[in-house]
């Protein structure tokens, strides 16, 4: 490459779903061509970087299997036969179903299926605008696995999301004494953003401790690993509370000050003790006991001094416990030698790690989202923010930092003022309308930035019955996807380097994803395709401009005041520093206003603690059963959940799905390394090679997600998934998928056999 | 260069930009799973496993048997530390891939040529690290010349024990490797 006077070089950054990392990169181009991608820099310079993926990238845009032009099916659903059809003809046909499908069902019955945007902001707000200005149903994706967290975290913090409380401070390199995380593979899934700074903190000397069910590349750099089997986390966290609260090594103060632990809970009903069930004349208000006077008061900052944070009392003749008695006596049923029998953890490692987290200064909590997929993990992430938040070990305040950018989101969420938006459906609930018809049916589905049948629970139900019951099925695609085969009508979208876009990161910074190359072939940005569709649907002039001016609308926030599309061509921003000592307070919307050990609004659901309830699913009990395996699945340096699985470079470091088994479990069936074993269970069947591997213990099997069904001899991961509904998740925010959650058997594969 | 163990995530990505960069469909780098003798899986038995990597790429010896063995003159050890193949002078006898100890010349099985990793030289001339060090996800690697004493290097070396492979082949690399720290516990 020396020729280097033709090669111009323009900053770009990748928005590939991988969480947080959005890697700014250098595209080198020659001609019309990109020819390499280089890391480019950041304000920081340490924050540098790329990842064998992001490196990877060109084999996608240059990918000879890409879509070329929009597309008609021809054949049967799924057959994967089409023909080529013009743009305008296209969106003709989409137009003219969707006014078809709404004159009879209503424009509800037409639902966006918006899989996970990346850090993309514009092609997402782009179906967001049109959804809500054709009040047709937006199918919100929190629940295709990422629905647990937001659950968990409005329940106890009353935020969408735990993370700047528990890390906020560790993003901002305050490196703790002891780094916890739990059920998270960052070394794999975010590489950059996040394993890095933990290995800084390593080198800074923080002692990390990593619980995964799975022995992760992030695990291996621990200095302690507990193996646990997985869905038993409440139940650890029980166990390290249990030890907490028999040595004394709350933190009082916290819990009085910062938590809803003094409380006063009636035993009767599990509500709270309110004004009027003592006869104040703030009915509504929360009660503490006083210690001085042993009386009942009236929840104040100055009563709540001295109230008792433990105990039980009878106030006017109703029992009570505070909240914290309450959680206090719930870990004392869990005992380190209950909690390991659970978890398949030893309890003496319970016992030091619960006294390490209580005597160090600072520990942080680190997790994304995997540990929320089973079926109770939201309780999960509550019992591990309640062993967080009873040691003190939460951030409640800022006073460093970088101030996170607002968009201004509401030209998308509610694209004409006085008029009603969009529906919201849950991608869980999305079954249930389609198959069943509520609670509306949906008749039309666009999937855009989602490959849904691949990633989406029980696949053998989506094809049997869902897909069946939808009079059309649009997909934008870069390719032939397994979802693609079943699309009626299939759009041929840009790759990254194609389309522009406001990328709101990596934390502390905003950038700007650049156009790069004309797009490829006949291939359109997400924001073109919404725009042609909108002009035939009559709404044309909300798209004006392309894509330049969708990211001009979405940065008209007063927070990004100063921040410039024209700026952010040559460099990524900082973000406005929060200025030293200003102790910012964090919010917490829940009903108390603090952090909630104990949720009143799920009493009557028996989760107002965190409770440990077994996994739906997973066998961890040791009992006999017809599925003995629990079956989880992990993600893999090598592919962004699907995408990159088709990247021929990266197939040649890791060709093949494969599933990793205990040898011990592998020896009871005869099962060798690179045996063709079948995996399944009632809902269908996976097939492809074993590996004998440490990494997982005896009764846990784990196969990597994103690898495409045809990929598989037979089956696919989600071939062996379910779709069962958790109703509490349901009524605090949306159902999550819990691929995670899943029993199986494992056997060698027979040919012909079924 | 140094390479950390205790950094290095063995994500592969040294071996993917290297690719790129050179433009070659051989692996100059390849990254050895330290564990149960198979990529990427530990060595023991759950939870009490263990498991590092040791990413390999040319050592640009300070002894280079590559260099002694190559009748053409194609391969030269550079002044500045890299040993670089000079493509228009080899023939592809293959001696240096024999002469090498540590397995790290590629012969190209397409166009019939000895391929080799050249510290990136044609960046080094630029005063550019080589590409495989800004793609380090981990910042495992790290570049610079131990001549100097404001380098980074001599910093890693005052603070951790370093090693080289294979020492008993006498080839004094330029390639250390720091051993991943011991674990400490609770």
């Amino acid at each position: 490459m020396n020729d280097s006077d033709d090669i111009r070089i323009i900053r770009t950054a990748c928005p590939a779903h991988c969480g947080i990392d959005c890697c700014g990169i250098l595209a080198h181009i020659k001609g019309d061509r990109v020819i390499k991608l280089e890391p480019a820099e950041f304000p920081i310079p340490n924050d540098k970087r790329i990842c064998l993926r992001g490196l990877s990238s060109l084999d996608i845009t240059y990918h000879p299997e890409r879509l070329k032009y929009p597309m008609k099916r021809v054949g049967e659903r799924g057959e994967g036969k089409f023909e080529r059809i013009s743009w305008d003809k296209a969106l003709n046909i989409i137009s003219e179903k969707f006014k078809n499908i709404s004159d009879n069902y209503g424009w509800k019955s037409i639902g966006w299926v918006l899989g996970g945007p990346g850090a993309g902001t514009t092609k997402f707000g782009a179906y967001l605008r049109l959804a809500s200005l054709t009040q047709s149903t937006r199918v919100s994706a929190w629940g295709y696995g990422d629905a647990g967290v937001p659950c968990g975290s409005r329940t106890i913090f009353g935020s969408q999301f735990p993370y700047m409380y528990l890390f906020g401070t560790f993003w901002q390199r305050k490196w703790p004494d002891l780094l916890v995380v739990w059920g998270s593979n960052p070394a794999e899934a975010a590489p950059l953003q996040t394993m890095r700074k933990i290995l800084d903190a390593k080198e800074n000397g923080t002692q990390l401790v990593v619980i995964d069910p799975r022995f992760t590349i992030t695990a291996s750099k621990a200095d302690v690993y507990v193996g646990l089997k997985p869905g038993t986390d409440t139940a650890l966290a029980l166990g390290l509370m249990h030890v907490i609260f028999k040595k004394g090594l709350y933190d009082e103060d916290f819990i009085r000050f910062e938590t809803n632990g003094a409380y006063l809970v009636r035993i009767d009903n599990g509500k709270f003790l309110r004004g009027k069930d003592i006869g104040e004349k703030k009915v509504n208000a929360f009660i503490i006991y006083d210690e001085s006077s042993s009386t009942a008061k009236v929840l104040r900052r100055s009563t709540l001094k001295t109230a008792c944070i433990t105990g039980e009392y009878e106030v006017g003749g109703i029992k009570c416990k505070t909240a914290l008695q309450m959680l206090t006596d719930l870990a004392k049923e869990y005992p380190p030698n209950k909690s390991a029998e659970i978890t398949g953890v030893s309890p003496e490692l319970i016992i030091k790690f619960a006294e390490k987290i209580g005597t160090v200064d600072k520990a942080t909590f680190f997790t994304w989202m995997g540990f929320t997929r089973t079926y109770y993990g939201d309780i999960s992430l509550r019992g591990m923010i309640s062993v967080a938040t009873i040691t003190g070990h939460v951030t409640t305040s800022i006073s460093s930092g970088y101030i996170p950018a607002v968009l201004n989101w509401d030209p998308f969420l509610k694209a004409i003022p006085d008029k009603p938006s969009f529906h919201r459906m849950g991608i869980l609930n999305l079954y249930n309308a389609v198959i069943s018809g509520k609670p509306y049916p949906i008749k039309a589905l666009w999937f855009a930035f989602i490959n849904f049948l691949n990633q989406c629970v029980d696949c053998n139900k989506i094809i049997k019955e869902l897909f069946p019951k939808l009079d059309l099925i649009v997909q934008t695609e870069l390719f032939m996807t397994p979802t693609a085969k079943y699309a009626d009508i299939l759009l041929p979208v840009c790759s990254f380097l194609e389309f522009s876009d406001f990328l709101p990161r990596p934390y502390p910074y905003v950038q700007l994803q650049q156009k790069i190359i004309e797009p490829l072939y006949e291939s359109k940005s997400d924001v073109d395709i919404v725009a042609g569709l909108a002009e035939k649907l009559g709404y044309g002039q909300y798209f004006q401009g392309g894509e330049n001016a969708m990211i001009d609308l979405i940065m008209d926030h007063s927070s990004l005041d100063g921040y410039s599309r024209e700026e952010l061509r040559n460099k990524a921003m900082l973000l406005r520093v929060i200025p030293e000592d200003s102790n910012i307070p964090l919010p917490f919307s829940t009903p108390s206003g603090k952090i909630e050990l104990y949720a009143e609004q799920l009493s009557e659901d028996g989760q107002a603690l965190p409770v440990y309830l077994p996994p739906v699913e997973a066998p961890v009990s040791g009992k006999s059963q017809k599925f003995p395996i629990a079956f989880i699945q992990g993600h893999s340096r090598f592919r962004t959940h699907s995408m990159f699985a088709n990247v021929k470079s990266l197939l040649e470091l890791n060709p093949e799905p494969i599933v990793d088994i205990n040898p011990t479990d592998a020896s009871k069936r005869s099962i060798n390394s690179g045996d063709w074993v079948t995996i399944l269970n009632e809902r269908g069947r996976a097939t492809l090679k074993a590996r004998l591997s440490e990494t997982v213990n005896s009764g846990v099997i784990d196969i990597t997600e994103g690898w495409w069904i045809n990929q598989f001899k037979e089956g696919s991961v989600n071939h062996l998934t379910h779709d069962i509904v958790n109703p509490v998740q349901n009524k605090v925010y949306e159902p999550n998928m819990h691929m995670n959650d899943v029993a199986v058997e494992i056997i060698k594969y027979k040919e012909g056999e079924k | 260069m140094i390479i950390d163990q205790e950094r290095c995530i063995g994500c592969e990505a040294c071996s993917v930009a290297c690719r790129i960069e050179n433009n070659t469909k051989n692996f100059w780098i390849h990254v050895e799973t330290q564990g149960g003798g198979q990529k990427d899986i530990p060595k023991g038995k759950f939870p009490n496993l263990e498991i590092n990597f040791l990413p390999q790429l040319c050592n640009h010896c300070n002894n280079p048997p590559c260099v002694d063995s190559c009748p053409t003159e194609a391969l030269i050890k550079r002044e500045d530390g890299p040993v670089i193949l000079k493509s228009d002078l080899c023939n592809s006898c293959k001696a240096c891939i024999a002469a090498c100890p540590y397995d790290i010349i590629k012969f190209n099985e397409e166009n019939k040529i000895i391929e080799k990793c050249n510290f990136c030289s044609h960046r080094i001339d630029q005063g550019l690290e080589p590409f495989c060090v800004i793609c380090c996800e981990g910042q495992a690697m790290f570049f610079g010349d131990l001549n100097d004493p404001s380098s980074k290097l001599i910093e890693i070396i005052s603070k951790r024990k370093v090693f080289q492979l294979k020492p008993e082949e006498n080839t004094d690399p330029s390639i250390y490797y720091c051993h991943p720290r011991p674990k400490r516990i609770l």
